[in-house]
């Protein structure tokens, strides 16, 4: 089985984690440079303000006369929160895999039949109950026998009646119903394309997709597809270094087959997982202007758990790399540890932008080298993933970049911890 | 990420020459001893003058455990109408108590927005500025 845990509203949430004035505000986040609105909570959207992606000065005084809290984005705090919803979250099963900075799959192990002590629905709940409890992010619970259908129960847990942040499918009975429920562009992997060719030709719910001769989609559609509609069906086609990246920000991060030791070991992993995120973010045409890089020992040893992390934030967003393992390695010394049996470790590329909207600053040029990337995209695209691959090299620039609605870094810098009053 | 490493005590090895980076793990490490539940673990500073009696002064680092299960008596942070106060519950009244002459108990009202963010496990006293903060 597996589970798919995500945060409502990411960014929104994470504002009022340490700030208890706004819980109960409509809060809308913008995007890098204070452009565009980029999150809106459950209030807000309520309120029907805080679209996506308009841009915030045409909004400015909709906003403010609605009596919106403005934020900028918050990088370092959204990352922090982050890895303590998926240090919380991967204590509930043997196996966890980080999608996004907002979600993470949980996976119970091969065994159809494993079921927890407390039973599917209780375990939901108590993962759900025990996030907000320790990190206080509102999040929904999905859990199915695929991927697919864990992503299928999580959006029943949020859009469905009768579902409270929480689904389970367990059962064809269930799965039906919530296939039913689910407009087939709502399922995981159909896109828009993929989705109004389906509509044309009268596939308009999940479950009708589902219930396609599976070689038909393929040669109609791709093999992804085909996948897709097995899964739907309860049969494990994904892998996970094989599922999409989501648009907004790109994780890869894996478990070690076996617990690493040494520092050099630590660096190759990472650097594969620069490969694997930066070519992804390039392949969707975007730019990363910060990330983050972490690495923890493993929840379920006996030893004491380590986990650390690192925020960078680039000079000039970047798909480069180079660029990108040079940060890598920078971070590297702080988070290694002596005698620490390192689990897991992974990059985050977040606060990304599309590359050909993105304005340069006059004064912070690129230095990125596309026509670079694009050979070595090309070449690992022909002969396999890792044929050609960058030795590091080390940069450090300042950076200044429009945040004029920033909160504190609560959870990342001392001097910005959070004060509770004796009053 | 909460980052702990800064804060390390050294174990009285000061004076030796460690001779071998194997002594790094020997090191004492304040947020090993001090934090119990690392990912359900927050630091904030105390401000203001009603918890003296329970030996919390103004700008004290509190450090805040949202893993423990609150007991009667025990201090907390509390969300208390979109602030974060510190007080100590009394669960049967329903009232958050002060520890400092002059500041009388509060009882909850039923409009109140009310949550506990986590029980205080540890108080520390900065007898001198942090660097960090400096």
């Amino acid at each position: 089985m597996y589970a798919l845990c995500d945060v409502n509203s990411m960014y929104a949430s994470c504002e009022k984690v340490f700030d208890p004035s706004i819980r109960n505000r409509p809060v809308v986040v913008l995007t890098n440079n204070d452009g565009q609105i980029c999150a809106a909570c459950g209030i807000a959207k309520k309120m029907g303000i805080g679209k996506k992606f308009v841009p915030f000065f045409q909004v400015r005084y909709e906003l403010e006369k609605a009596g919106a809290v403005i934020r900028s984005s918050n990088y370092e705090l959204y990352a922090a929160l982050s890895q303590k919803l998926m240090d919380t979250c991967s204590q509930f099963a043997p196996h966890s895999h980080i999608y996004s900075i907002d979600e993470c799959f949980l996976f119970y192990g091969k065994h159809a039949t494993y079921v927890p002590p407390e039973g599917w629905a209780k375990h939901a709940s108590d993962i759900r109950r025990t996030v907000w409890r320790e990190v206080r992010l509102p999040i929904g619970v999905g859990i199915g026998q695929t991927p697919t259908l864990a992503k299928a129960a999580n959006h029943a847990a949020k859009r469905i009646k009768g579902y409270n942040g929480t689904a389970v499918i367990d059962d064809n009975r269930t799965r039906k119903h919530i296939l039913a429920n689910m407009s087939v562009t709502d399922v995981w992997g159909i896109g828009r394309r993929i989705g109004a060719r389906l509509n044309a030709q009268g596939i308009t719910t999940a479950l009708q997709l589902a219930n396609q001769p599976p070689r038909l989609i393929r040669k109609q559609f791709s093999v992804l597809v085909e996948s897709t509609v097995h899964e739907l069906n309860g049969r494990v086609m994904l892998n996970w270094d094989e599922v999409r990246a989501p648009k907004k920000e790109i994780y890869s991060s894996r478990s070690f087959g076996q617990r690493i030791t040494e520092a050099l070991q630590l660096r190759y992993a990472l650097a594969a997982h620069v490969e694997i995120a930066s070519a992804k973010l390039r392949k969707q045409g975007g730019l990363a202007a910060s990330m983050t890089i972490f690495a923890t020992s493993s929840p379920h040893d006996s030893n004491e758990y380590y986990r650390k992390a690192v925020f960078h934030r680039f000079v000039v967003p970047t798909a480069d790399s180079r660029l990108i393992m040079a940060a890598c390695t920078q971070a590297i010394d702080t988070i290694f540890k002596e005698g620490i049996r390192f689990y897991r470790c992974g990059v985050g590329l977040l606060d990304l932008c599309d590359a050909n909207n993105y304005q340069f600053d006059l004064f912070a040029q690129t230095t990125d080298d596309p026509n670079f990337m694009k050979i070595m995209d090309s070449i690992n695209q022909k002969y396999g993933r890792g044929t050609v691959y960058v030795a590091s090299r080390g940069v450090e620039h300042k950076f200044a970049m429009r945040r004029e609605f920033l909160s504190p870094q609560y959870l990342t810098r001392w001097a910005d911890l959070p004060r509770a009053y004796c009053i | 990420m909460l980052k702990f490493i800064p804060l390390k005590a050294q174990a009285g090895f000061t004076g030796f020459e460690s001779p071998s980076a194997e002594y790094t793990q020997l090191d004492l490490d304040l947020g090993q001893l001090l934090i119990d539940h690392p990912t359900a673990t927050y630091i904030g500073y105390a401000e203001g003058q009603s918890m003296v009696d329970a030996g919390i002064y103004s700008g004290d680092l509190l450090i805040i455990s949202r893993a423990e299960k609150v007991k009667n008596n025990d201090i907390v942070v509390a969300n208390l109408n979109g602030v974060f106060v510190v007080k100590r519950v009394d669960k049967p009244n329903r009232r958050l108590l002060s520890a400092a002459k002059g500041y009388a108990p509060y009882s909850l009202q039923s409009g109140d927005e009310f949550q506990i963010e986590g029980v205080v496990t540890r108080s520390i006293r900065l007898h001198r500025p942090l660097k960090a903060t400096l």
